[in-house]
């Protein structure tokens, strides 16, 4: 084995700044990923013809392409088409929104048909109109139970998250690669990345476990 | 419209039903009912299994949606397009068979939650009612309580008082005790016998023939999505008069 990481040792805090960025960009997706998702769920389920058909072909075009290329496509299109020079993160966060909420959406449809009929029937019989009925009796008790599904999709999201680094976005996984290319070690520096994202990855699955657990009790 | 009409006594109309008709695709659950519920009767709604018993108590407050016919609340048409039904309902208490408490709430914001969001009372206000219509249900020390906890009994007195807390002047009541242990139908049907005698309007489906005997001034007898039976609860559980409610009454005794 020729592993040597003494060459790269006062590079390492260089590396492990890039959680900011990476730990930015993931809370952004998630956040507004889950609320774009929850609007399409609803989309879905409304009954309208017209709102259902472009949740549906949303959602069919999100899931149906690469996210590198529509990536590519909103970073590269949205300063040609529409003058905006935007910035390699919030490209990358609105791309992840919009990729996650197509994803998130169908998550979310199934937590909201799976919650109880009864429940809407009293609400409803208690002349509590759609907005709050959706709002503070259908969609907690919906996102409980997919709880564990949206937790897999942030996970999912920090990962993927290395995408951006194509586009210029010192995360951690464009920085070791930076220090990589100056110290001319290709090996080490990865390797420093990877233990970096497996660690939280952890956090967060064990914050997402302990938070289902906190729920459970509550009812 | 007979707004005046007389029902045993009690005078003005609360509840108007039309020729009501409600089909499931093909299956015919509903073939023609009319009848009229006075304010502050209480009526038991009885018959086999299959007659359409719940889905008309259900077309009351337009959770079904009636296929023909017409219901008039307060002599208000609300099936007539344009009706604003949330407004409705607010009027209108339902309690379920299967309860429907919010179960991410604590009994007492099971209660709050409508007056707070719906009529927009103030916090105090809200908790005040909720308190109050607890103890008439006999549960104040449950207030901070998840319904998981509670029996099945007490879960049915919780949604009553959580119906109640929209001050209603009609309850319906959909098979209130069919879901419970029998030692516990006890504890639900004297709640509702205690707000019998307040004065609202009350429709009941229900199982319970001694209870509907002794509590409801009229008995509907339904059968095959019709109204076999329309009469005071002495006559008809002592002399009814179709052939399908002496077999049904054989069968219930």
């Amino acid at each position: 084995m020729n592993l040597d990481f003494s060459r790269i040792l006062p590079n390492i805090p260089f590396i492990i700044q890039g959680i900011v960025d990476t730990l930015l960009f993931t809370a952004l997706s998630t956040f507004f990923g889950f609320i774009w998702g929850t609007v399409l769920s609803l989309l879905k389920i409304s009954g309208l013809p017209p709102l259902g058909w472009f949740a549906n072909i949303y959602t069919s075009f999100f899931r149906g392409t690469p996210l590198l290329v529509q990536l590519s496509l909103i970073y590269y299109a949205t300063p040609q088409l529409t003058g905006y020079n935007i910035q390699p993160l919030e490209a990358g966060v609105l791309t992840f929104s919009l990729n996650s909420g197509a994803y998130i959406s169908e998550t979310i449809r199934g937590g909201i048909l799976a919650v109880d009929r009864g429940q809407t029937e009293a609400a409803k019989s208690l002349g509590v109109a759609y907005g709050p009925m959706m709002r503070d009796i259908v969609l907690p008790q919906a996102v409980k139970n997919i709880l564990p599904a949206l937790a897999n999709e942030s996970i999912n999201l920090l990962k993927d998250s290395t995408l951006v680094s194509v586009i210029g976005v010192t995360d951690v996984l464009r920085r070791s690669q930076i220090v990589a290319a100056e110290k001319f070690v290709y090996f080490e520096p990865i390797i420093v990345a990877a233990v970096i994202y497996y660690v939280i990855v952890m956090g967060l699955t064990t914050g997402a476990y302990a938070l289902e657990r906190h729920l459970q009790r509550s009812s | 419209m007979p707004s005046n009409a007389i029902y045993n006594g009690v005078a003005e109309t609360a509840i108007q039903i039309e020729d009501l008709h409600k089909n499931f695709g093909q299956l015919r659950v509903l073939a023609g009912i009319s009848t009229a519920i006075g304010r502050g009767e209480v009526v038991a709604i009885i018959g086999p299994s299959g007659s359409g018993k719940s889905t008309f108590l259900r077309c009351m407050n337009l959770l079904e949606i009636p296929s023909q016919g017409r219901v008039i609340i307060d002599g208000q048409d609300i099936t007539r397009p344009g009706v604003d039904i949330m407004k409705v309902r607010q009027n209108i208490g339902m309690v379920f068979q299967h309860f429907h408490l919010f179960p991410h709430m604590t009994v007492l914001e099971n209660i709050m939650y409508a007056p707070r969001k719906v009529k927009k009372l103030t916090q105090p206000a809200a908790q005040e009612l909720a308190y109050s219509l607890l103890i008439r249900v006999g549960l104040q020390e449950k207030a901070g309580t998840y319904p998981s906890r509670l029996s099945g009994g007490q879960k049915q007195r919780v949604a009553i008082a959580r119906a109640l807390a929209m001050q209603p002047e009609i309850m319906l009541f959909d098979e209130p005790t069919s879901a419970l242990d029998p030692e516990m139908v006890k504890e639900v049907l004297d709640v509702m016998q205690e707000l019998a005698k307040s004065g609202i309007t009350m429709a009941i489906v229900t199982h319970e023939m001694g209870f509907a005997r002794k509590v409801a001034d009229r008995i509907l007898f339904l059968d095959g999505g019709q109204l076999a039976e329309d009469s005071p609860p002495e006559e008809f559980f002592g002399q009814p008069k179709s052939d399908r409610a002496k077999q049904f009454l054989e069968k219930m005794l």
